[in-house]
């Protein structure tokens, strides 16, 4: 009896893999275990065994039965699993097809270059305590010249190419510096701040000069504020825009709003040690900086006898023309995408 | 400005070391030094050479061959269009690989079919002179083959040219006496006086006890500060001394004669400009300081007309004005050939009038330039006498009439200016540890005398020539000494302060989301667009308001006359730049417009969003109406979209009647109430102008009231549903001409309070009247399951709603 047993699982298991069907494997399952399957039919014949036998029997064709089931189960499992895989395979994409490899005209999206570097320094300044202000483009008089020290009658007006409205009063700011006075006004020592704007210079336009540029003015006021901690913050600014420590030199540069004034050089190239004329090339002028002219703290209502402050402006356009060697600063107000979108995010 | 080395060694010594070195102290020190120079390097290389033979040049009549000998074994040839040529002539000739003052370097080169080796010079072609008619005639006595270095026997100077803007508030260094006193200060080095009280005594003698023939009067209401005359006969005009005119040559002056070269001469080298008159071209011998009264014309020196007005301050006979003051001299009484008698003025102005007036006729002088920077008075006396000195010195013939007569201010009356400050506020300021005694020494070098006071305390008196302007208080004295001991000494630090929270403002705050959004989110690229527009451009945009109450007094051009009203007409233009480039673009921009007030505050600025997309295929308006309701949910800022104007308010960022608008791609946008911005699809007539062929959509929205203050988003929670929600589908007509949308209208009438949302499914085309829409009602009872009979009443109510509004049920 086992060996008939046994010879009907081999066969079952022939007939098994032969199958593809759900339903016929669901037919070979009652032909077999079914009521009147052949290994039901087999096993009526145990009730005439002898104990010993069916005591033998037993066991060997409940291994079987569990066999057969867990057979036809792992047998329906493939069918199905082949089923879907033969729907997946007939739906089948095709994703070789990127977007990026697509005429799909322009894609992605960034900032202007100008904000980009804008926001990074806006954030270093952040992270250091300083509030980031803006004031209006246009200006009056006071703010613009008056309040930092630079009277009518100033030569220094001359060096800024101011515009002018009608009614002569009104201007459009020539720097950023007007949003220390609104900036000082505001707050009561010790405090600090930049602030980035759009500035404007009725200088004739070409692929260096603008009509319309960027700044970035920053000040900080306090009690015991001196010249090594604009130096400092100076090189942190400079450190976190172009990754690496900057050699930089700090020279006399006149401004009226400030009293020591700097021009703040960056180590831009190397010169050739070759050349004897170049031996103190390679700076770049980058920040006019200073300690603020008691008069502007008087302005800003600031007592200049107990504190004193730093103040510097920079030059966006500037910084993001030499960071990528863009060769035309007109590029920046061109709203030409071939442009902008070599700055994309993504 | 030029400084002449050889001109600073007569006052201090000058270290032996690399001239670029010296320029760069002087960089790191006192003022911007923009080139060095070696002057007349080109006259080392260029030789005296002597004309051989001469033929015209087969291909041109005016062009010579001119064969020369140059010293060397063999003659050269080059082809010459001088006019006049003549063998014999002894003429400077530059080799190939010479470098000339303009710059050029000689290359071989073939005019007409003919190589020319090098060429023959004219005087200006060296920088020797304004004659370009013909070549620099050496004269018999030239030794050929001699360099033109040796044979005009010039030294070789070295020039450091200095930024004049970096010296705009440095009066004192105009001069080389000046400049010296730095170098000396500098290189710690004693300083020359050559000036001192027995110089003086030793001119004065040259005054006679006559009547002095002219005794100028100043009006002490005109621009004069001090004025003194000096009157000195029997002067010979001629051509200065070579060694004059080489330092006048070297600091870019031309020599004329002696008399006008001497008073140039000690202008470079004292700082104060003076004037010379032919005394006989003085009427009456009257010298008269005031304001001209009326506008008149008057003739400078340089033979132009110039347009003076009644306060400008002039100098005048009895007649007529001579001078303009402290801007130029007149035409009219200058010094001639035959002159013999002169009047010296040395005088001092006021400088914001100097300045005023210069700048009104667009005549700035070498005079001009150094009076507007404020001089110093007490320095005019110095100067008549440096000029009495060195007329004396060309002229030893001449002899004074009388003595120098003065008008102006006390000069005696002028205070020292004396600044109390302490060792420990110049250690505040620059965060160092100076020592008194190298504060003193530093000072001291500068001519600054300090007193002797108490430790800490300083009390310094300021020399008057640095304290007309430049140094004011203790501030300044914080930046001498800093300059000096170099700011590369100065020890870097981070301050000691107190932390405190930073938060962005709502201006930032609002800034960076546009950014964000923009550019993250609705895949777009930030633009700028300048916020200066021309009538041209507004016009070409059809857009009507000129903004005709902001246009700049002195724009730069016409496209750039006036500030924006709308960020629009520059939106589509820069739109037009890129469609030719690309199918379809998305850009914004963040920027301003500028309106009139009209009264005191005269102007207002909105803090505007623009944004454009544009497809050449399809159009763009339905994806930046989504774009926008996005942004604005992100931003937390409730709003509504409605049809253009469905309400009282005009729009004022898109006119109802602008060309522009599409007449049915646009929407407004509604904030708070008020019309704060609109959406619309660029008119094809608009675009056509522009040369744009496709779909561009523009948004501007008004975000103004956000940048002032902080946005407060309400994000709120409710826990989550415990019992299941029923949804039921159903499929409408809706008419082809209606907006699918206008479903939504039934949600006013269907009062169903556990609907909780109502959405579009689907949306096909039935036929040529009908779309047919699937819509999805869903409910939720947050407190029960809602029972078969309660949900079949709701979706009853929705059809019949539905029915109620024309939407009949698909069958």
């Amino acid at each position: 009896m086992i060996e008939k047993i046994e010879e009907i699982y081999s066969s079952f298991k022939n007939e098994l893999n032969a199958l593809s069907k759900q339903a016929e494997v669901l037919n070979l399952k009652a032909a077999i275990l079914g009521k009147k399957g052949s290994l039901s039919e087999i096993l009526k014949g145990l009730k005439d065994a002898s104990p010993e036998e069916r005591q033998k029997i037993g066991p060997v064709s409940n291994e079987i039965k569990k066999s057969i089931e867990r057979d036809i189960i792992d047998k329906l499992k493939a069918i199905e699993f082949d089923e879907i895989n033969e729907k997946l395979e007939k739906n089948r994409t095709d994703f070789s097809l990127r977007d990026s490899l697509r005429e799909l005209g322009l894609q992605g999206g960034g900032l202007h270059p100008t904000h980009q570097i804008q926001r990074e320094i806006e954030d270093v300044f952040l992270s250091m305590g300083f509030e980031v202000l803006d004031g209006p483009h246009i200006e009056d008089e006071y703010h613009n010249f008056e309040a930092l020290n630079i009277p009518e009658t100033h030569p220094a007006r001359d060096m800024q190419d101011t515009f002018w409205f009608a009614d002569k009063k009104h201007l459009l700011r020539t720097h950023t510096s007007t949003i220390q006075i609104r900036g000082m006004k505001e707050r009561k020592p010790p405090f600090a701040f930049v602030g980035p704007g759009k500035v404007f210079r009725s200088e004739r336009t070409d692929t260096t000069h603008e009509m319309a540029f960027h700044q970035l003015e920053g000040m900080m006021v306090g009690e015991k504020i001196n010249t090594g901690h604009l130096i400092y913050f100076m090189k942190t600014l400079l450190k976190a825009i172009f990754k690496k420590d900057m050699e930089v030199r700090l020279r006399p540069g006149y401004f009226p709003f400030v009293e020591p004034g700097f021009e703040l050089d960056i180590r831009w190239k190397k010169p050739d040690p070759k050349d004897e004329s170049a031996r103190h090339s390679g700076w770049l002028e980058l920040l006019p900086c200073g300690m603020v002219h008691p008069n502007v703290l008087k302005a800003g209502g600031v007592d200049p006898e107990k504190y004193s402050g730093f103040a510097f402006g920079l030059g966006l356009d500037r910084l993001v023309m030499v960071n990528y060697a863009i060769e035309d600063i007109r590029l920046l107000h061109r709203g030409d995408l071939r442009f902008n979108k070599q700055f994309a995010s993504f | 400005m030029l400084i002449s080395l050889d001109w600073i060694k007569d006052f201090t010594e000058v270290p032996n070391i690399n001239i670029h070195d010296i320029a760069n102290d002087f960089t790191m020190k006192t003022a911007e030094v923009e080139e060095v120079k070696k002057l007349n390097e080109h006259l080392k290389v260029i030789v005296v050479a002597e004309i051989v033979s001469l033929k015209k040049h087969p291909e041109a009549d005016r062009l010579n061959l001119v064969t020369f000998n140059y010293g060397e074994k063999e003659f050269k040839e080059v082809v010459c269009g001088a006019p006049n040529l003549e063998v014999g002539q002894k003429v400077p000739y530059a080799k190939l690989g010479t470098t000339l003052p303009n710059g050029i370097t000689l290359e071989p080169k073939k005019i007409r079919g003919y190589l020319s080796e090098g060429m023959l010079c004219s005087a200006t072609e060296l920088g020797l002179g304004e004659d370009s008619k013909g070549l620099l005639q050496l004269g018999k006595a030239a030794v050929v083959g001699q360099t033109m270095l040796e044979h005009l026997e010039l030294n070789q100077d070295y020039l450091i040219d200095v930024d004049n803007k970096s010296l705009t508030h440095r009066p004192d260094l105009w001069g080389m006496y000046g400049i010296a006193r730095e170098f000396a200060a500098i290189y710690h080095k004693p300083l020359k006086n050559p000036f001192d009280d027995k110089w003086k005594e030793k001119l004065e003698k040259n005054f006679t006890k006559d009547k002095s023939p002219i005794s100028p009067k100043v009006e002490s209401d005109s621009s004069c500060l001090s004025f003194w005359g000096l009157s000195v006969d029997g002067v010979q005009v001629g051509p200065s001394p070579k060694w004059i005119q080489d330092r006048l040559i070297a600091v870019g002056l031309r020599p004329i004669n002696n008399i006008v070269d001497i008073s140039n001469y000690v202008m470079m080298e004292l700082g104060l400009p003076l004037h010379i008159y032919d005394r006989e071209l003085i009427g009456d011998n009257t010298i008269h300081i005031k304001r001209l009264g009326q506008n008149d014309v008057f003739e400078t020196l340089d033979e132009i007309k110039r347009d003076l007005i009644s306060t400008d301050t002039v100098i005048c006979d009895s007649q007529k004005p001579l001078v303009l003051a402290g801007i130029m001299g007149g035409a009219n009484s200058g010094v001639r050939d035959e002159t013999t008698k002169i009047f010296i003025e040395v005088a001092n102005w006021k400088p914001e009038e100097v300045r005023r007036t210069s700048v009104r006729l667009g005549l700035r002088t070498d005079s001009s330039a150094r009076y507007e920077k404020s001089l110093d008075s007490k320095m005019t006396y110095r100067t008549l006498l440096r000029t009495l000195e060195l007329v004396k010195e060309l002229c030893p013939e001449a002899y004074v009439v009388g003595k120098a007569e003065y008008d102006g201010l006390d000069l005696s009356k002028i205070p020292a200016l004396q600044i109390q400050t302490s060792v420990q506020y110049i250690n505040r300021i620059l965060g160092t540890e100076l020592e008194r005694k190298e504060i003193v020494s530093i000072l001291e070098s500068l001519d600054f005398k300090v007193e002797n006071s108490k430790n800490d305390e300083l009390q310094i008196i300021v020399p008057s020539y640095r304290a007309t302007k430049d140094i004011e208080g203790a501030h300044d004295i914080v930046e001498e000494i800093g300059r000096i001991i170099g700011y590369e000494t100065i020890p870097v630090a981070s301050p000691k302060l107190e932390v405190k929270p930073i938060t962005l403002t709502a201006y930032k705050n609002v800034e960076r989301k546009v950014q964000d959004y923009f550019s993250l989110h609705a895949n777009s690229y930030e633009i700028m667009t300048y916020p200066l527009v021309g009538e041209k451009l507004l016009e070409k945009a059809h857009w009507s308001d000129l903004n005709n109450e902001l246009v700049l007094v002195n724009a730069l051009s016409q496209e750039a006359d006036r500030m924006r009203p709308s960020l629009l007409p520059s939106l589509i233009e820069a739109a037009s730049v890129n469609t030719k480039n690309f199918e379809s673009f998305r850009f914004f921009e963040w920027g301003r417009t500028y309106h009139p007030t009209g009264d005191e505050k005269f102007f207002h600025e909105k803090n505007m969003v623009g944004v454009c997309f544009y497809s050449k295929e399809k159009s763009t308006f339905l994806e930046l109406l989504n774009s926008v309701e996005n942004f604005l949910n992100y931003v937390g800022i409730n709003f509504k979209f409605q049809n253009f104007c469905s309400s009282k308010f005009k729009n004022d960022y898109i006119a109802e009647d602008w060309n522009g608008l599409h007449p049915y791609e646009k929407q407004e946008i509604i904030i708070r109430g008020k019309v704060k911005g609109a959406l619309t699809t660029i008119h094809p007539l608009v675009c056509r102008d522009f040369k744009i062929k496709g779909n561009l959509s523009i948004a501007l929205i008004d975000l103004t009231e956000f940048t002032s203050a902080e946005i407060k988003k309400s994000q709120s929670y409710t826990p989550l549903p415990k019992f299941p929600a029923a949804s039921f589908d159903c499929t409408v007509l809706v008419e082809k001409n209606k907006p699918v949308a206008s479903v939504f209208d039934i949600q006013k009438k269907l009062k169903i309070k556990d609907l909780e949302s109502m959405k579009v499914v689907q949306v096909f085309s039935l036929n040529e009247e009908h779309n047919a829409v699937t819509i999805r009602f869903v409910y939720q009872d947050p407190s029960k399951t809602l029972e078969p009979a309660i949900i079949k009443g709701y979706e009853d109510k929705c059809v019949a709603t539905l029915a109620d509004f024309g939407y009949s049920l698909k069958v």
